[in-house]
């Protein structure tokens, strides 16, 4: 169970911090913040840096990404930024640009 | 909670590779949970419940719901009906009704089609709140209690 929705007719501009999970089905511009996962749906904008437990992505992302778990990038998914985490995958119709930073 | 992280994210994978209903079903699931707080704008469609804590401005189209812990600090807040039972300081403005429970702490103006106040609830500010005078209540100015409510229609 998700403790945080931002549902798809829902836009926050400024900064979400939670101790909790979120899951982005709207549009967020600002920043995230947030201890346990994260998840940026299908449909879902997100212009912000994203810091979390990990992230799942299917929307749209624009921002730096630091993870302290995984990130799994999924079909569909379009991230313009940095990617910090110790395991990303990029499935196959992921777009990425930026570099990824693996803590080798 | 290293593991129960990457199992949530396992977890939700074929949930995040469905497809998002565009709008309608999916838009009133929003909520703000208990352990989360949020700075700014939130705006948009869709009912959202606030469980943790919201400083800024809120303004949706669709039910509101400050629920019990959350804290609401805004200079507006719009939306369809609100039901407050946390606490929240700023004014309010519902298109419907507007209700207080007994366990709500709300300083600021209400404004809505109907307010209602639990026995327990604690409300510093104005209500504002349209409605039409029976005859019986309008005394003195009953004539002029009629003329505005012509007016308005």
């Amino acid at each position: 169970m998700a403790s945080t929705v931002i549902g798809a007719g829902i836009t926050v501009e400024g900064e979400i911090t939670t101790e909790e999970d979120l899951v982005v089905a709207g549009t967020v511009r600002g920043k995230v913040s947030a201890k346990e996962a994260v998840t940026i749906e299908h449909g879902a904008t997100v212009e912000a840096d994203v810091v979390g437990g990990s992230l799942v992505v299917a929307g749209a992302l624009t921002g730096n990404v630091t993870v302290h778990e995984r990130v799994d990038l999924q079909a569909g998914a379009r991230v313009i930024g940095n990617v910090k985490a110790s395991r990303v995958t990029i499935a196959d119709g992921a777009l990425l640009k930026g570099n990824v930073d693996m803590e080798v | 909670m290293t593991l129960g992280g990457a199992c949530t994210t396992f977890g939700r994978q074929p949930m995040a590779q469905a497809r998002t209903i565009p709008r309608g079903s999916d838009s009133g699931d929003a909520r703000i949970g208990s352990g989360a707080r949020v700075r700014g704008r939130i705006h948009g469609e869709g009912d959202l419940v606030v469980e943790g804590q919201v400083e800024g401005s809120l303004s949706i189209r669709g039910d509101l719901t400050i629920a019990e812990g959350a804290s609401v600090v805004s200079e507006l807040v719009e939306a369809q009906s609100i039901s407050i039972v946390g606490s929240l300081e700023g004014d309010v403005a519902a298109s419907g009704s507007v209700r207080l429970a007994a366990s709500a702490r709300v300083r600021g103006n209400l404004r809505g089609s109907a307010v209602s106040i639990e026995e327990g609830a604690r409300f510093a500010g104005k209500l504002d709140c349209e409605f039409d005078l029976p005859p019986e209540l309008g005394g003195a100015s009953r004539a002029e209690s009629r003329g505005r409510t012509a007016a308005r229609r």
